[in-house]
Formats: structure tokens, sequence, C-alpha cells
């Protein structure tokens, strides 16, 4: 009995002693930290991609006096994260953003700088993008964010070996894609993969189909606070195309327990098990990791069909414009700043980009596209957006993030029957103006 | 003793250990599978070429620092735990006064607060005094969220302890300090190991907390390591699990050291 | 190493130096509140503080930007018209109940089982330790890709599963995390019991079996009334537990389909880290802990835990 007595005391005892070292190392530690000056604070979303956000911290750290520090924060809370910090000392200088709805409560709360000054000592960083691309972090007249990363268009993708032996081609328009889930249905396959799960991938049927029948204006009008077109006949009508895909069957019947982040849907597509998938750009590379031989041998892919009679230019797309730095208002060193952002258009930031699947939207980017892991996908996307006379930005994030869980419940419960048209009209309604 | 064999429970065992072993079967084979393999195989597929790269990679990609961390946070929190839940526990047992009934009571209220529900207020406090971007700032929300549980084990434990035997060590004259010491702590070995296991589980997978009260990469904990694994739009899951796996080894190796002493302590409350 | 930290042991003990505590008399050699005092300090630093701001900031209209505005009963009164609230506190007590009457049963059984000395069952107990070790996102991605409906366990018994829509309907996805969270800490409550069922005088079994009593007459005699503090303590552990369950629900049913699995923790987190409604989100985060605690103090008080009586009576 004596034994383990002694031991707990030398635990009890070590244990308080190491206690006490650590606070006083932490004390001391937190002094240092604080008296870094010179430095700007880059807050980047924590993915595969960030070898090329470090790079370029390196690159920029090579010249400059100003230090770039990068951070980054765990992907699926990074918006959550950024909101908690953003206005308080732990401010980052420069952040990552994907425009639109997802700046605009930073700039109604004036904590994001303007680039108007920026941009007129260095007219490239406006002109060295895709217009339409820039355009998306325009907020009230005014930049807001420099492009990074990639374009992230939205395109139907295809096993083209299912469709061959369904005796089926690539659909051109909405009518073809019902015929298409006929014949496939009757073969067995599930026509369309979708990783409900997720809820993003439902929503981009809304998108694509809103942008066909009614325009990208639709929309646009509901972002800037007119909830009556949501009742509007334009979209009755585009609710009512793809509750007749739903009901065709379309989807199968399992789609809410299927995801795409864990895999599953991409797998689906690539096994033969479905026909197609409606996805952003990024299931190139996804399938790419994951399914080589099938990328090489049957993966298609292509525009979103035409609507008949849709007003809709059939040349728009949906998607993720681009990703996008703000820079805060706060910042100690907006020169340093300025020149950090200048490296977005750079040709080493090309090329980074597209050795790792993305596909920036400056104008020097074509120069690099033979570099591209696949030259004739990265052409095919760059043409895309290039010729779009609109690029609708995805739902979820042309809306602040606090109507995210609304639209995705909206888009979830309108697939599975829990919604009716009037029931999701109401939902939309209920959302936030921009 | 001898006993005959127990058919049922003998098949009920099996049956929780296919529930059990099951994901962790598929836990295995995918680590050992490139991203490829894995995907064409299916998760619940054999495994076709076997690969080291998971873990290698892994240990590649600052794997080790994260882990160091982890270590630090979860011995510390241990020790913050074992320093002032037993003498709480003690005093919530043997206290007479009306106060310590209401510490008990303020514990029990403790448990009911999800670390989710107060986070934001935690990351306000934590950023005043410094301590954002510390291990520390992780360290004492994960202690004290840690107390509420390991209190209410081990007042159960002490609970257990004959009133003889207090009143026999008080006859002679001891103190609490010395009923505390020569009583109290070596019959609570069970619930001693038992918090210790609880305390050092909620470090170690601790999510929240580090989450919001960290941010730079020295600083990281393995849980969050775990994101590496994710892109914006999926997940390298053999990527990740190999790095579970890695994660969970160091604990299950502890676990299955201490288990002896564990089980051991966790019998023969009561002076049996 | 020891000699430069005694003085810190000291100070956790000191109360107990004095010879005889006099305070309310009730007997010799009892502890004093001071040795309940620093842990009640540092729990009331690092989380009762923080609740009062919680309480504080259901009062306040506030989106992380700037600073809160006072907004008086809004976030209240909004709270208790939302029909999502009321049913996530249906779901919260569901998830709950559910998640007692699976696991506590189970744990009983196993834990039981494990307290045997045999060597099979000693290895096996080692094997159904390991859930417990696993964070809950490494839980959540092992059980996805287990019960994918196209390629894990459902395609393989479909007379089982139908189409494996699990996470599409209410129950399938309901079940899915009353299951899991059955997975992941069934261990613990096992541990407990196994401990617990060992510590039975083995008096007891022999005098039975003299009485002639068989196996099962002797668990339900015996066994399962000498546990009866465990039981308290692990179903208080559970309500708690299952009353605030988050991780499972965020990771693996996001509250979905629709809002049919969104509890009120989960509803919460989505207020507050979704729609940046903190002021809502705090009066959300008052009411569970307000729940929770009440349930906890009802059975508390119903079981008699805090007259602190001992298993031992009545041996």
């Amino acid at each position: 009995m004596k034994r383990p007595v002694q031991l707990l005391r030398t635990a009890v005892v070590g244990g308080a002693s190491l206690a006490m070292t650590l606070f006083l190392t932490a004390c001391g530690g937190s002094e240092d930290a604080a008296g870094g000056s010179g430095t700007i604070h880059v807050l980047v979303y924590g993915d595969a991609t960030n070898k090329v956000e470090k790079q370029l911290v390196d690159t920029f750290n090579k010249t400059s006096k100003v230090k770039a520090v990068l951070d980054t924060i765990p992907g699926a809370d990074y918006q959550s994260k950024l909101q908690t910090i953003i206005s308080g000392k732990q401010a980052p200088d420069v952040f990552f953003n994907w425009g639109g709805g997802s700046i605009k409560p930073y700039v109604d709360a004036g904590l994001l700088m303007p680039l108007d000054d920026f941009v007129s000592k260095d007219p490239e960083l406006k002109s060295a993008f895709l217009p339409s691309v820039f355009n998306t972090a325009v907020v009230d007249g005014k930049p807001y964010g420099v492009p990074m990363r990639g374009t992230q268009p939205v395109l139907l993708f295809s096993n083209d070996k299912v469709l061959k032996d369904a005796g089926v081609s690539a659909p051109r328009t909405w009518d073809e894609l019902l015929t298409a889930v006929k014949a496939l249905k009757a073969k067995g396959v599930t026509p369309i993969a979708l990783g409900g799960g997720d809820k993003w991938p439902t929503q981009m049927w809304f998108q694509y189909l809103y942008d066909r029948v009614a325009g990208p204006e639709l929309f646009q009008k509901a972002v800037d606070g007119d909830k009556e077109v949501w009742a509007s006949e334009d979209s009755r009508k585009a609710l009512g195309k793809l509750k007749e895909l739903i009901d065709a069957g379309a989807f199968g019947s399992n789609y809410d327990s299927v995801k795409f982040t864990d895999g599953g849907s991409p797998a689906l597509l690539a096994t033969g098990k479905a026909a197609f998938e409606l996805m952003g750009s990024w299931e190139y590379s996804t399938l790419q990791d994951a399914h080589p031989d099938f990328v090489k041998s049957d993966l298609g892919y292509g525009a979103f069909p035409t609507v008949e009679g849709g007003k809709g230019d059939p040349a728009n797309i949906a998607g993720n414009t681009n990703n996008f730095y703000s820079v805060v208002k706060t910042t100690k060193h907006p020169e340093a700043v300025a020149e950090f952002l200048k490296l977005m258009y750079s040709d080493e930031f090309v090329k980074a980009q597209l050795a790792v699947g993305n596909l920036p939207t400056t104008a020097n980017t074509p120069k690099f596209l033979d570099t591209a892991a696949n030259p004739a996908y990265s052409t095919f996307q760059y043409d895309l957006v290039k010729k779009a006379p609109a690029f609708q930005l995805s739902w979820d994030q042309a809306f602040p993030p606090a109507a995210t869980t609304t639209i995705h419940q909206a888009v979830q419960q309108f697939f599975n029957g829990q919604m009716d048209t009037d029931a999701f009209i109401a939902a939309m309604q209920s959302l936030p103006a921009a | 003793m001898r006993k005959r064999p127990h058919y049922l429970a003998g098949f009920g065992s099996v049956v929780w250990l296919f529930v059990v072993g099951l994901p962790l079967y598929v836990m295995l084979v995918a680590t050992f599978q490139s991203r490829a393999d894995y995907a064409a195989n299916g998760p619940l597929g054999l495994p076709g070429n076997l690969t080291l790269d998971n873990y290698v990679n892994d240990l590649d990609n600052g794997f080790a620092q994260y882990f160091l961390n982890t270590v630090v946070v979860t011995v510390a929190v241990v020790a913050i735990v074992l320093v002032l839940v037993p003498p709480l526990a003690y005093a919530i047992v043997r206290g007479d006064g009306k106060a310590t009934g209401r510490v008990f009571r303020l514990f029990l209220l403790g448990l009911a607060i999800p670390s989710q529900a107060v986070i934001v207020p935690m990351f306000y406090l934590i950023n005043e005094a410094g301590l954002y971007d510390n291990l520390l700032g992780v360290i004492l929300p994960t202690a004290a969220f840690a107390m509420p549980v390991c209190t209410l084990i081990l007042s159960g434990v002490m609970r257990d302890i004959t009133p003889e035997l207090y009143e026999a060590m008080t006859v002679d004259g001891a103190s609490p300090r010395r009923i505390f010491r020569d009583l109290v702590l070596p019959l609570s070995k069970s619930g001693l190991s038992t918090i210790v296991v609880f305390s050092s589980l909620q470090a170690w997978n601790g999510f929240l907390f580090p989450l919001v009260l960290t941010q730079s990469s020295e600083n990281k904990v393995i849980t969050m390591g775990l994101y590496d694994f994710q892109t914006e739009h999926g997940v390298d899951i053999p990527g990740l699990l190999a790095a579970v796996v890695l994660s969970m080894l160091p604990i299950l190796l502890v676990y299955l050291f201490a288990r002896r002493a564990l089980v051991q302590g966790l019998m023969g409350v009561g002076g049996k | 190493m020891t000699t430069a930290t005694a003085p810190a042991v000291d100070s956790v003990e000191k109360p107990g130096t004095r010879r005889r505590p006099s305070r309310t008399g009730t007997g010799v050699g009892r502890p004093g509140f001071a040795w309940a005092a620093p842990a009640a300090l540092f729990f009331g630093l690092f989380a009762i503080v923080p609740l009062a701001l919680v309480l504080v900031l259901s009062f306040t209209r506030w989106n992380g930007l700037g600073s809160p505005e006072f907004a008086g009963l809004e976030n209240w009164s909004k709270l208790l018209d939302d029909p999502v609230m009321v049913k996530s506190l249906w779901l919260s007590l569901l998830l709950t109940v559910l998640g007692v009457l699976v696991q506590t049963p189970l744990s009983i059984l196993l834990g039981v089982w494990a307290a045997g000395h045999q060597r099979n069952r000693a290895v096996l107990s080692a094997i159904y330790f390991v859930p417990l070790l696993l964070s809950i996102t490494a839980v959540s991605v092992l059980w996805r890709a287990v019960l994918d409906p196209n390629f894990g366990v459902p395609s393989q018994a479909t007379w089982l599963f139908g189409d494996g829509n699990l996470f599409g309907v209410q129950a399938g996805a309901l079940g899915v995390l009353v299951f899991v969270s059955t997975w992941q800490f069934t261990p613990l409550h096992t541990l407990l019991y196994q401990g617990a069922a060992r510590a039975i005088p083995q008096v007891l079994y022999q005098a039975a079996q003299i009485d002639g009593a068989g196996r099962y007459r002797q668990f339900f005699h015996i066994t399962l009334p000498q546990l009866r503090n465990t039981v308290i303590t692990s179903t208080i552990l559970m309500v708690v537990g299952g009353l605030t369950t988050f991780d499972t629900v965020l990771i693996l049913t996001q509250g979905g389909p629709g809002t049919d699995t969104t509890n009120s923790a989960y509803y919460m987190y989505q207020k507050a880290f979704k729609s940046f409604d903190f002021g809502a989100a705090s009066a959300i985060a008052l009411l569970l802990v307000l729940v929770a605690t009440l349930v906890s103090l009802v059975m508390v008080r119903l079981s008699g835990y805090d007259k602190m009586r001992s298993t031992m009576e009545g041996v």
C-alpha cells in the first residue's frame, strides 16, 4: 500500500512542477510574439494548395523588408474563424475569400480597404485579370479583392463508356438530357451522380437552371434585395424543369447519403454506376487522384445544356469565379501589401498554380497553358470563362455567409420532396439581402 | 472458482467484436493503400498493392511537431486535473459545510455546459489574457471542461469508501490531510486511473478549443493536423486515416501497458 | 525537481494541516471548503465566467464584427416562436433517451462480461476499447465510408438497408447518430461497469451458489443491485453527453436531411458560426445549459446521489 502512494505523490509533484514550468515559459513566450513588427500576416484556407502560397510568400520575403507570414485555417471552419478574428487584434493583413457575399459584411462594417489606390498606382492589378472574374470582388462599385488561386466553373462531367453502352451522346439541350436519363435508367444505371449529403452539389443544379431559364438578372435582383423575383413566372418555370428531372429518377433515390467530399459521388461516375455528374472543375483533379485510369480512358466533360426558350445566354457559366485576396483596412504596411498582391499575376504564380491543377485567370495564363497537367482541359476551361457573357457566382457565396444554412436546407428539401415549389420560394424570400 | 463457458456471452462478444472491428479493419486497410487503390477497391474491398507511403508522407508533413504539441497539451491537462480534482472530490464526499455542497452543484452545472456554448466569450478571455495562439490557451479551458466529469467519477469512487474506515482513522486523530494521503488516495486508485484516461482522451482528441484558440502551424495539435488532408472540395481519406492511426498509437500503447494497473485499480474498492 | 516544487503541493494541501478543522462540528478530521477552493476557482474562471458572458450576449444583437448592441428580450422572444428551436429540443431529448436505452444495457453486459478473468475476455476488451481513442473526425469518416450506400455495407445487405439512403431520411439519420455515439462511448461506460463489477464481493456469489441460484438470478439479484451507483454515474454522463451531442451531428449529418437531426447543440453552433447571430446562439446555449442542468439535478435528486450513499450499505 505504501508504494502506490509514493508513486502518486511523485506524479502529483511532477505534474505540478510541469504545469508551473509551462505557465512560466508561456508567459515569457507571449511577450516576444507581441514584439514582432514589420510583418504582414497572410491568412489562407488551409489545404493542399498552401504549398503554392508558401512558395510565393518565400519569393516575396526574398526582396521585401517587411516580411510576410502565412497563416492557415483548417478548411471547413475558415469562414467561421475569420469572422471571429477579423475585427480584433488578431486580424490578418491580407486574407483569402470567395469575393461577392463572402466579403460584403466586412465591407459594410468598414473593415476592408478599397483597392482603387493600389489599382491607380499599378493598373495591372486590375487589367491583368479577366474582367468577369475581377468584378466578382467589386462591392458597391469599388474593388476589394485581387484574384488568387484559380477559376472553378461548374461543368457537366460524364462517363463516356456508360453513355456509349446506353447509346446516348453528350446532351446539348435539356430535352436531350431528359431523353438520356430515360435511356440510362432503362439500362439500370443511375443517370446522374449527386453528392446530396454535402448540399452544395445540389445547389449547382439550381444555379444553372435559373441562369438558363431566367438569365443572370433574376438572381442578381434577388441578391440586391428584390424578394418578388423568387415568385416570378421564370422562377417557377426553372423549379418546374428541375422537378421534372428529379421525378424522372435522374438522381436515383439515395443521393442524400452520398457525398462528394469523401469521394462517394466521383466514385459512382468513375466506376460506371452513374453516367453524369455536375461538378466544379476541381472534379478533374479529384478523379485524377482517385481514378487515374478512368480519366485517361472514359472521362468526358462539357458545358451545361441549353434550355429551349430560356432567357439566359447558353454560354453563361456558374461556379466559383475565383478566390481573392482582400486587404484589412488596419494594415500597417499597405505598400508591402500592394507589392505582395502584384505577385498574383506574375509568371511564377501562374506556373505554380497550373502545376497543382488550378487555373488562374490572368492575361498571361494562355502562355503557360501547355504546361498544365492536362493542357486540353485547361484550355477548354479558360476559353469557356473568357467567352462567358456572365459568370454566376455560387449562390451560397453570392449571398452573405448568414444565408448559407437556409439555402442549403431549401435546395435539399426541394430535392427530397419535403418542400414544394411554394415552400422553396418562401424559404428563399426569407433570406437577408446582401 | 471454475465456471462452465457461457455460450450466449461468447456469441454476443463475437457480434460486438464484429461491430467494433469492421470500421477498424476498414481504417487499417485504407491506410496501406494509395488513394487510387482505395477508390478502386472501395472501403470493404481487399487490399491489392500495399504501401507505406501514407505513413511516410504524414511523418514528413510536420506531424512530429503536432505530435509534440499534443503531448504537451495532454500532459499538462492531466497534471492540472490530477492536482485539482482529488482534493475537490474528497471535500465533496467528506466535507461538511454547505459550501462544498454548492461547489458540487456548480460542477454538476458544469457537466451541462457544452464547450461550444462558451466558445465565443472564451475566445475573448483568452485573447485578452494574451494567450491566443499559445498552447497554454488551449490547456487551461480544456482542463476546466474535463473537470466536471472527472469530479463526478472520482467522487463516485470515494463515496464507496466505507465510513468505518474514516472513523477508524479519525479516532486515531488523523488530520484530513493524512486521511487523504493514507486512506482516500490509495483506495481511489480506480477512480484516479479512470480520470487520467478520461482527461487525457479529452485533451488528445480536443477539437474546438485548438481550432478557435490557435492559429500558427507551430502551435498546431494533431486534431488540427488531420485537417491537412482536407482540400477545399474533398478529403484524402487514406492519408487522413494513416494520420489517425499514428495519432492513436501512443495512447493505445499507454493503454495497453497501463491496462493491468487500470483494471486492477478499478476493482477492490472498499478494501476487498 | 521534487524539492523545487514541494511548496506547490503544500499550498494545495495546506488547509488540511490544521489538525482539527472546527467547522460545524459534525465530525473530526473532515476536509474544509479550502480543499475545494482551488478547483472551484479554476473552474469558475474558465467555465462559469464565460457562461456569464454568454448570458450577457443573449440580450444583444451581434454578428462578431464591431461591438454587441443591446437588444433586450428580442432573442428570447424570437427563440420561443422558432419552430426549429422547439423541434431541436425534442430531437435532443430523443437522442438522449435513445442513447441511454441502447448504451446502458450494452455497457452493463459488456462490463460484467469483461470483469471475468478469462484471457480471451482480456484480449477482446482491449480491442473493444479502441473506438474511444479515435477522434470524432476519424470516427465519422470511417462510418461514412462503411455506411456508403453504393460501396459500403448497405450495398452488400440490401435486404436490411433497402436503397441505403440512411442519411436521407430522418429515422435513418437519427439511427446512425445513436449508433455511432454508442460505438464510440460504450467503451468508457464498459470500463466503469467493469471496475464496479470486479469490486462486488465474491462472498455474495458464493452464498448465492450455495442457495442454488443460477447465473441469471445471480445477475439480477446480486450484480445489478450492486452496480446501482455506477448506473447513476454512467447514466448522468450519458444524459448530459446525449443532450449536448454536437461533433457527431456536425460531421455525420450536418443536421440534415433538412432540419431533421438539428438538435439544440448543433442549432446553436449553426446560429453562431454559420449565421453569425451570436445573440440568438447565446440564448439557445443558455436554454440548453438550463435544460441539461435541470435534468441532471432531477436525476441526482431522484437517485439520492447527493445523499452520498454507499453501495457498501446493506452488505
